[in-house]
C-alpha cells in the first residue's frame, strides 16, 4: 500500500512537472511578451480579470462611479447641484447637513449645470446627447429638453435670462437658445473644441474658451482662440488669440470688470523633447485678459522651477475680485492667486518683461498665495454666494471638498454616496489623470490625451535621431483591441507602451510599479469609450450620401472598370470593426525627417473628431489626405474619383462610430467581401 | 390740270384751294422742327438721328424725380479708385454691411468704413486676391467671400478658407455666394455647392445630379424656401429646399440668336445672374433679361425697353426694384419704370435715362437727362443698395451714389 501510494505520488509529481514546467514556461514567455519585461509577476488575474470589457466578469469587477465634474450653488447657498459625469445624474446636496437630497437622472455624460437667478430652474448640458435638460428645482424633475449642436458643454444665461448660450464642444460653435420659444436662434462659430464660457457682470460680453489649437501649417507655432461675443447683438465681436497656448478649459470674469482669467497650458511642441528642465514639454498657468479697449492678453504661470501644477481646469474669482482659485487637476491642488499682486505685476512691467514672465518659472512666487491639496482630480469649482466657501468637485473621489476661502484650509469633504470600493480601472484612471509620475510633475497622460482622446498636436519625442519622426498624438479611446501601439507599431501591448519605454522617453522618472501598471492598463483597455457619433451617424442608418461613400470605401474596381488590387482597397487595411488591420503599411506619407518604416494602421472609429490626420498631422482635413498628400495613389486609389465621389467617401468616413457597433453586423452588401477578407490570410499580411 | 367743279359751293372751293396751296408749299405739322423744352415731353423729337427712340430732355432734379415716379433715382456720385485706397481698380462686387462697405477687387478685399479704406489680401488669409462675390450672413454677421481660389469666411477678424482640396467645395472659382440661414450656397466653375454651417458638410450639384448641361454656374440666389442657380448653358435651375427637388427653366425656343416667341420663358440659356425679392425672380443673361412672378415670364431687351444693354453681368433685387449691371451702364426697373445711368465717354458727367413703361411703344419713349456726376465706368459688374445709398462696382473703380430727394 505504501509503495502504491508512492507510485501514485510519483506519477502525480511527474504529471505536474511535465505539464507545469512547460506551462510555466509558456506563461512566462506570454507575460514577458505582453509586458516587455522579464520579471512581471505571473498573476493571470492582474491582466485577464481586469481587462474584461463587457462580460459577466467585467460587471463583477467594475462599477459605475459618479465622477463629479462641474457644479453650481443655489442663490442662498443652501444647496449644491453637482453634475456627475459618469453617473449621468445631477446630485443635489444640502450644503449645511452634507446630505444627498436627490440624484436626478439626466442625459448621457453631462457636462455643466447653470441655475437661473431665482434658483428655481437648472439647465444641465448632456454632452453625449446633444441636448440640455431643463429641471424644475422645486419638484426636482426634468421639465423640458432643448436641442443644441454637437457636444454641449459650458453654458451661461443672458443677463435678462431670455437666452441660454451653450458651447457645442464637438461642433466648435455656440448655440443661442431663446428660452421663451425654447428654440435655437443661431449658432456662432467659436474656436476649436470650445468648452467654457463666462458672461461679464455687465452682461454685454461673453468669453468662450477653447481647448485645441486652430488649424495651422505643420510645425507652425500654435495659437488658441478666446471668442468674444457681443451679447447685445448676439454676434461674434472679436477673436482673441493666445499664442503658444492651448487647453483653455474655462474662463471667468472678475466682478471688478477690469479683467478675466482663463486657465491654459503653454505648449512647447516645436522642439525635440530633450530639455527636461526649465519648461520641457509644456508649462501651466493662466491668462489675464484685460477687458478695456485695446486690452492685452498676458500669460502667467502657476508652475515653479522644480514643480509643475499640471492641467489647470477651472477658475473662480472671489466677489471682491481679489483672489482667484484655479484647480490643477493633474496634481490635485487648488492654486490660490492674489489678483491684486497680478495687477501690480502687470502695471509695473514692460511688454518685454511680461513676455519673459510668461515663460518664467520663478514668477509665480509673487502671486501664488497658497496651494491647497485636494483629493484625486479636482475639476469644477464654485464659490458660495457670500464667497466664504469654495466647493471643489473631486472627480475621482466622488466627493466635494469644502475650502474656507479665508483660512485657505479644507474644512470638510461631502461624500456623494458613490461606490465605496476602488476598482482596478478606477486606480488606473487616477494614475492616468495624475502627473505625479512625471519629472517634476510636469504632465500626465491626460495632458496630451484630454478626455483620453488626443490634443491635435504633433510632437518630436526625443528618441534616436534629434528632430526626426515628428508624430501626431493618437486617441486612446477604445484602443484595447488594436495592438500594436505607437505609430511605428513597436509596442505590442499597452503594458509595453506605458512601461519602461514610457518612463525612459516620456516621464523621465521611475517607471510605474507593476500594480500601478496593471491598474493603468486596466483603465486604458476597459474604461475609455468613444462618445456617440450623433452629428453624423446617430442611429446607424446611413444617409444616401454616406451609402454612396460606403460603396466607394468598399469598391474593388475604379470608375473605369479597372481592378483595384487588394492592397489598394480601403477595406483591406481598414476593415471593421476597428477599421484597422493592425498591420504595418506604407502609404507614401513619409517625410524627409521620418525613418523609412511603415506605420501601424490607425483605427478610423469616430474619425470625425480627431483632426489633424496622418502620422504627423499634416492633413488638416480628411479631404487633404487624398487631394494633397496622396500624389501617387499610394494611400488607396483615388485619382480616378470625381469630386463628389471624394465628398461621399469623406461623409462615410465621418459616419464611422465606435467599434462595438460593427462587431456583429455589417452591411449585407459588403459582408461577402469582408468574409473573403477575413478568411484570406494574404489580405491581412499585405505589405 | 385739276380744276374745281363749277357746281361746288364757294366755301368748299376756297378750302380746297387752300389745302392745295399748303401742300405745294411743303408745310406739314409733322415736319415742323419743334424746339426741345427741357422737362417737357415732345413726341417724335430726337437728339440722335440714328436712334429714334432716345429723346432729348431737361436736367432738373425735380423733373427727373417726377418722371421717375416711385422709382429711386441716384445722383451725387462719388468715385473711388486705387488712388483713393481701393485695393485695385477692377472691382467685381460690392456689399453694404451696416456702416461699412465691402468691395471685392482683383487685388483683394477693400473695406470702406469711417471714410477710410482698408485692404485685406491673401497675406491676411483670404483664399485669393480676386474676389468675385460677397455676402453677409444675417444671422451671424460673418462675411463670405467667393474668390478665384476658394471660399473664405471672415468672422470677427478670422479668415477661414475652404477650397476644393481641403473641403467639399466643388471648385475654387466662385462666381457667386449667398447666405440662406445656416446654409451658404456658392456658384462655382464646377457646380453649385451648399455648405451647411451647422454640420460642416457639403452638397454639390452638377450635371450628374442636377438638371444642368454643364457644371459652370454663374449666379445663385435664395428666397421663399427656394434656391435659384444661373447655370451657363443651363438657364435657371430651381432647387426646393423643403422637397430637395430640382427643376429647370430653359429657353423654350432653344434659339441662341433669336427670341422666337416673346415672354415664353428664360430669354437665353446662358444666364449670368439671378436675384429674388418680393416674389419676383429676375434673371440676367448676355442676351437680355427676364422677370418671373411664378407664373408669367417677361423678357426685356435693349431695343424694346429701357434696358441699356442685352449684355448683363449681374443683377440684384432690392424690394421691388431690380438693378442690372450691363456693359453700357446701370439699368434699374420696378416692373413699370426704367431708370438707367450712363457715364459720358469724354468726362465725368453722365445721363439718367427714364422710360415710363415696361416696353417702348409709340407713346413710351426714353427720356434722357444730363447730370453732372455719374458712375465711374459703364462696364458695371456689381451693385448693392441699402436705404438711400447705392454702390456700383465697375471695371474701373467703385462709385457711391445717393438717392435724390424731392
Amino acid at each position: 500500500m505504501k509503495k502504491k501510494g508512492l507510485i501514485y505520488l510519483f506519477i502525480a509529481l511527474a504529471v505536474i512537472l511535465l505539464l507545469g514546467v512547460p506551462a510555466h514556461r509558456m506563461s512566462r514567455e506570454h507575460v514577458n511578451y505582453i509586458t516587455a519585461v522579464e520579471d512581471h509577476p505571473l498573476n493571470c488575474f492582474s491582466c485577464h480579470l481586469y481587462i474584461q470589457k463587457d462580460n459577466f466578469l467585467a460587471k463583477l469587477v467594475n462599477t459605475t462611479y459618479l465622477s463629479p465634474f462641474n457644479l453650481a450653488v443655489s442663490p442662498d447657498g443652501g444647496k449644491l447641484y453637482i453634475v456627475a459625469q459618469e453617473g449621468d445624474v445631477l446630485v443635489v446636496i444640502d450644503s449645511q447637513s452634507d446630505q444627498v437630497l436627490d440624484k436626478i437622472p439626466v442625459g448621457k455624460h453631462p457636462h455643466s449645470v447653470v441655475l437661473n437667478h431665482a434658483g428655481n430652474t437648472a439647465f444641465v448640458s448632456n454632452q453625449w446627447e446633444d441636448n440640455i435638460y431643463e429641471i424644475d428645482l422645486n419638484s426636482l424633475n426634468v421639465i423640458d429638453t432643448l436641442k443644441t449642436g454637437s457636444g454641449p458643454a459650458g453654458m451661461v444665461l443672458s443677463k435678462d435670462e431670455k437666452f441660454l448660450y451653450v458651447v457645442n464642444s464637438f461642433g466648435n460653435e455656440v448655440s443661442v437658445i431663446e428660452l421663451d420659444s425654447k428654440t435655437e436662434k443661431k449658432r456662432l462659430v467659436a474656436g476649436n473644441n470650445p468648452t467654457g464660457l463666462a458672461i461679464s457682470h455687465s452682461g454685454d460680453l461673453i468669453y468662450v474658451s477653447s481647448r485645441r489649437v486652430l488649424p495651422r501649417p505643420a510645425r507652425a507655432p500654435v495659437k488658441t482662440e478666446m471668442t468674444v461675443i457681443d451679447a447685445t447683438k448676439q454676434r461674434v465681436k472679436e477673436r482673441k488669440m493666445f499664442k503658444h497656448a492651448y487647453m483653455m478649459e474655462n474662463v471667468e470674469f472678475a466682478s471688478t470688470g477690469d479683467l478675466a482669467v482663463a486657465t491654459l497650458i503653454r505648449l512647447k511642441n516645436l522642439v525635440p523633447s530633450i530639455q527636461v528642465e526649465q519648461g520641457w514639454m509644456m508649462t501651466h498657468g493662466f491668462g489675464i485678459i484685460e477687458t478695456g479697449e485695446d486690452g492685452r492678453i498676458i500669460q502667467l504661470l502657476t508652475d515653479e522651477p522644480n514643480s509643475y501644477y499640471s492641467d489647470p481646469f477651472d477658475v473662480v474669482i472671489t466677489p471682491d475680485g481679489e483672489k482667484a482659485f484655479i484647480s490643477s487637476s493633474g496634481i490635485d491642488v487648488i492654486n490660490v492667486i492674489d489678483l491684486n499682486k497680478v495687477r501690480k505685476l502687470i502695471a509695473e512691467s514692460t511688454p518685454e518683461e511680461l513676455k519673459t514672465y510668461s515663460n518664467h518659472l520663478g514668477i509665480s512666487s509673487r502671486y501664488v498665495l497658497k496651494r491647497i491639496p485636494t483629493g484625486a482630480n479636482p475639476k469644477g469649482l464654485v464659490l458660495s454666494p457670500d464667497g466664504k466657501y469654495l466647493y471643489v468637485a473631486e472627480r475621482l473621489e466622488d466627493r466635494i471638498a469644502v475650502i474656507n476661502t479665508k483660512t485657505l484650509e479644507t474644512e470638510k469633504h461631502i461624500d456623494l454616496d458613490g461606490p465605496s470600493r476602488i476598482t482596478m480601472a478606477r486606480k488606473g484612471r487616477r494614475l492616468f489623470n495624475n502627473s505625479g509620475r512625471t519629472f517634476q510633475n510636469q504632465y500626465g497622460c491626460y495632458t496630451c490625451h484630454p478626455d483620453a482622446a488626443e490634443d491635435g498636436v504633433a510632437y518630436n519625442m526625443a528618441g534616436v535621431g534629434m528632430g526626426r519622426n515628428v508624430t501626431n498624438t493618437q486617441t486612446l479611446r477604445d484602443v484595447g483591441d488594436i495592438p500594436p501601439f505607437k505609430w511605428n507599431g513597436h509596442n505590442q501591448s499597452v503594458y509595453k507602451q506605458d512601461g519602461m519605454r514610457f518612463s525612459t522617453y516620456l516621464t523621465r522618472t521611475e517607471p510605474y510599479n507593476y500594480d500601478e501598471l496593471d491598474a493603468l492598463v486596466s483603465y486604458i483597455v476597459t474604461g475609455i469609450i468613444n462618445p456617440p457619433n450623433l452629428a453624423y451617424n446617430p442611429t446607424g442608418e446611413l444617409t444616401e450620401a454616406q451609402k454612396r461613400g460606403e460603396k466607394v470605401f468598399f469598391r474593388t474596381h475604379t470608375n473605369c472598370g479597372k481592378d483595384i488590387k487588394p492592397k489598394d482597397r480601403c477595406y483591406v487595411c481598414h476593415p471593421p470593426p476597428d477599421f484597422t488591420n493592425k498591420n504595418f503599411e506604407n502609404v507614401g506619407s513619409l517625410s524627409e525627417s521620418d525613418d523609412s518604416i511603415p506605420f501601424d494602421t490607425p483605427q478610423l472609429n469616430n474619425l470625425s473628431s480627431s483632426s489633424p490626420f496622418l502620422h504627423d498631422g499634416r492633413a488638416k482635413t480628411l479631404e487633404e489626405i487624398w487631394t494633397t498628400y496622396d500624389p501617387g495613389d499610394r494611400h488607396g486609389i483615388t485619382s480616378d474619383m470625381t469630386k463628389d465621389d471624394l465628398n461621399d467617401l469623406v461623409k462615410f468616413l465621418r459616419s464611422i462610430r465606435d467599434a462595438r457597433y460593427y462587431t456583429k453586423y455589417y452591411s449585407e452588401e459588403y459582408e461577402e467581401l469582408l468574409k473573403e477578407y477575413y478568411s484570406n490570410n494574404e489580405y491581412r499580411n499585405l505589405k | 390740270m385739276f380744276r374745281p367743279n363749277r357746281n361746288l359751293p364757294k366755301a368748299i372751293k376756297v378750302l380746297f384751294i387752300s389745302i392745295l396751296v399748303i401742300s405745294i408749299s411743303g408745310f406739314s405739322p409733322n415736319n415742323q422742327n419743334t424746339k426741345i423744352i427741357p422737362g417737357e415731353r415732345h413726341d417724335n423729337q430726337t437728339t440722335d438721328g440714328e436712334n429714334s427712340r432716345v429723346i432729348g430732355s431737361g436736367n432738373n432734379i425735380a423733373d427727373i424725380k417726377k418722371e421717375a415716379g416711385e422709382m429711386p433715382v441716384y445722383g451725387n456720385w462719388k468715385t473711388f479708385t486705387k488712388k483713393d485706397g481701393l485695393p485695385a481698380n477692377k472691382a467685381y462686387c460690392v456689399r453694404i454691411d451696416g456702416d461699412r462697405v465691402l468691395v471685392g477687387t482683383s487685388g483683394g478685399l477693400g473695406v470702406y468704413e469711417n471714410g477710410e479704406w482698408r485692404t485685406y489680401t491673401v497675406e491676411d488669409g483670404i483664399a485669393h486676391n480676386g474676389i468675385l462675390a460677397i455676402d453677409v450672413s444675417e444671422l451671424t454677421g460673418d462675411v463670405w467671400l467667393g474668390t478665384l481660389g476658394g471660399l473664405t469666411r471672415w468672422s470677427a477678424g478670422r479668415f477661414d478658407t475652404f477650397t476644393q482640396l481641403n473641403s467639399g467645395l466643388a471648385n475654387n472659382v466662385i462666381y457667386s455666394v449667398i447666405c440662406d440661414g445656416k446654409h451658404v450656397w456658392s456658384a462655382t466653375g464646377g457646380g453649385a455647392g451648399d455648405y451647411n454651417t451647422y454640420t460642416d458638410e457639403w452638397e454639390i450639384y452638377m450635371e450628374r445630379n442636377a438638371p444642368m448641361h454643364e457644371p459652370w454656374t454663374y449666379g445663385v440666389c435664395a428666397g421663399d424656401d427656394k434656391i435659384w442657380i444661373a447655370a451657363w448653358g443651363g438657364g435657371v435651375i430651381e432647387f426646393n429646399t423643403k422637397t430637395k427637388k430640382f427643376r429647370d427653366y430653359i429657353d423654350p425656343d432653344s434659339q441662341m440668336e433669336l427670341d422666337v416667341f416673346p415672354d415664353d420663358g428664360v430669354v437665353h440659356d446662358i444666364t449670368t445672374g439671378v436675384s429674388y425679392d418680393e416674389g419676383i425672380l429676375w434673371v440676367a443673361t448676355y442676351f437680355g433679361v427676364n422677370r418671373y412672378d411664378g407664373a408669367h415670364w417677361n423678357t426685356y431687351f435693349d431695343h424694346d425697353s429701357g434696358l441699356l444693354s442685352n449684355f448683363n453681368n449681374f443683377c440684384r433685387a432690392v424690394g421691388p426694384v431690380i438693378y442690372f449691371c450691363t456693359d453700357l451702364g446701370l439699368s434699374t426697373f420696378n416692373g413699370n419704370t426704367w431708370v438707367s445711368y450712363q457715364r459720358n465717354e469724354s468726362n465725368a458727367s453722365g445721363k439718367v435715362m427714364i422710360t415710363n413703361g415696361p416696353k417702348l411703344t409709340d407713346d413710351i419713349k426714353i427720356r434722357e437727362f444730363p447730370v453732372p456726376t455719374s458712375i465711374c465706368h459703364n462696364f458695371t459688374i456689381g451693385v448693392d443698395v441699402q436705404d438711400d445709398e447705392i454702390w456700383v462696382a465697375t471695371s474701373y473703380g467703385v462709385s457711391r451714389g445717393e438717392r435724390l430727394k424731392k
